[in-house]
């Protein structure tokens, strides 16, 4: 079982995350929720154990590609996978290069969760 | 015809095409409902009753905004199905579910824009919601605008782009 920390603007899409997360039968523990990065960054920098960043790209204060450019350079190495609605190459492509580990397109269904974050939980 | 934003590309009925796909693939996965398209609009609309409009910009080769119009009670149920719990009143929740789903529709149309996805920037979300409001677009941009119907409501989705120099 893994604790995950969503990344998003979206309440909505927060808690569509978590309703897909469970409904996928993922092994997943506690849930931690974060509006933009900077607020993700203040998670991880609690202390709290998270096997699992799931992120948005399109953030205010601090963008999903940032995001997981403070979380590498502070010698993080947990998965992050990001969501989004930014599906282009060169985008994914960037977001790879600062360390993410995939990513997955809005809309998605329980089904395409399952499939990308089975292997990585 | 074609868009002014689009003579090299775009024609508006693949624009209209593109409006449409992006809107049921949106409203069948993350609203679970199945809304059903109708003749596009020659003009948009622009004053909106007991409405919420979203809005996402486009910025980059090419610029605009796409906005998705619903009356307040169809809004309403659309927040209660993506949420999973009954939404009655106008709240945070239906201003972000509203905001979300033109994100979504802003991301689907988007990806037929820009080859890469870095050549299109998308704004943040902006909602608008309120019991008698007009939306002008001050741009002499042409648009689509295409209404869909979900039993007895209606909603509109609209597009305007400009093809940048």
């Amino acid at each position: 079982m893994a604790n995950i920390l969503i990344v998003d603007d979206s309440s909505t899409m927060r808690k569509i995350i978590s309703r897909s997360l469970r409904q996928a039968g993922l092994s997943v523990d506690e849930i931690y929720e974060a509006g933009d990065g900077i607020e993700g960054l203040n998670v991880i920098a609690s202390g709290k154990t998270i096997g699992l960043i799931l992120s948005d790209i399109n953030m205010p204060n601090m963008d999903g590609l940032e995001f997981i450019k403070q979380v590498r350079a502070n010698g993080n190495t947990v998965p992050v996978v990001m969501i989004t609605t930014e599906g282009g190459e060169e985008i994914i492509k960037e977001a790879m290069s600062n360390g993410a580990s995939d990513s997955i397109k809005k809309p998605f269904t329980p089904d395409q969760l399952q499939e990308k974050l089975g292997k990585l939980l | 015809m074609s868009l002014d934003a689009s003579t090299t590309t775009f024609t508006v009925e693949q624009l209209a095409t593109y409006v449409i796909e992006a809107t049921r693939e949106v409203f069948s996965t993350m609203v679970m409902m199945d809304p059903i398209d109708d003749y596009p609009l020659k003009e948009p609309v622009k004053r909106f009753k007991c409405s919420i409009t979203g809005m996402v910009g486009f910025a980059g080769i090419y610029s605009g905004v796409i906005s998705i119009h619903c009356p307040l009670d169809l809004a309403l149920k659309m927040t209660s199905n993506m949420l999973g719990m009954e939404c009655e009143e106008v709240n945070e929740d239906l201003n972000d579910a509203i905001g979300e789903i033109a994100n979504m529709l802003g991301g689907n149309i988007k990806q037929v824009l820009s080859k890469g996805g870095l050549d299109v920037k998308l704004s943040i979300p902006t909602v608008i919601v309120g019991e008698d409001y007009t939306v002008n677009s001050l741009s002499d941009s042409d648009c689509v605008v295409i209404p869909f119907h979900i039993d007895d409501n209606r909603f509109i989705v609209g597009l305007t782009l400009t093809k940048e120099d």
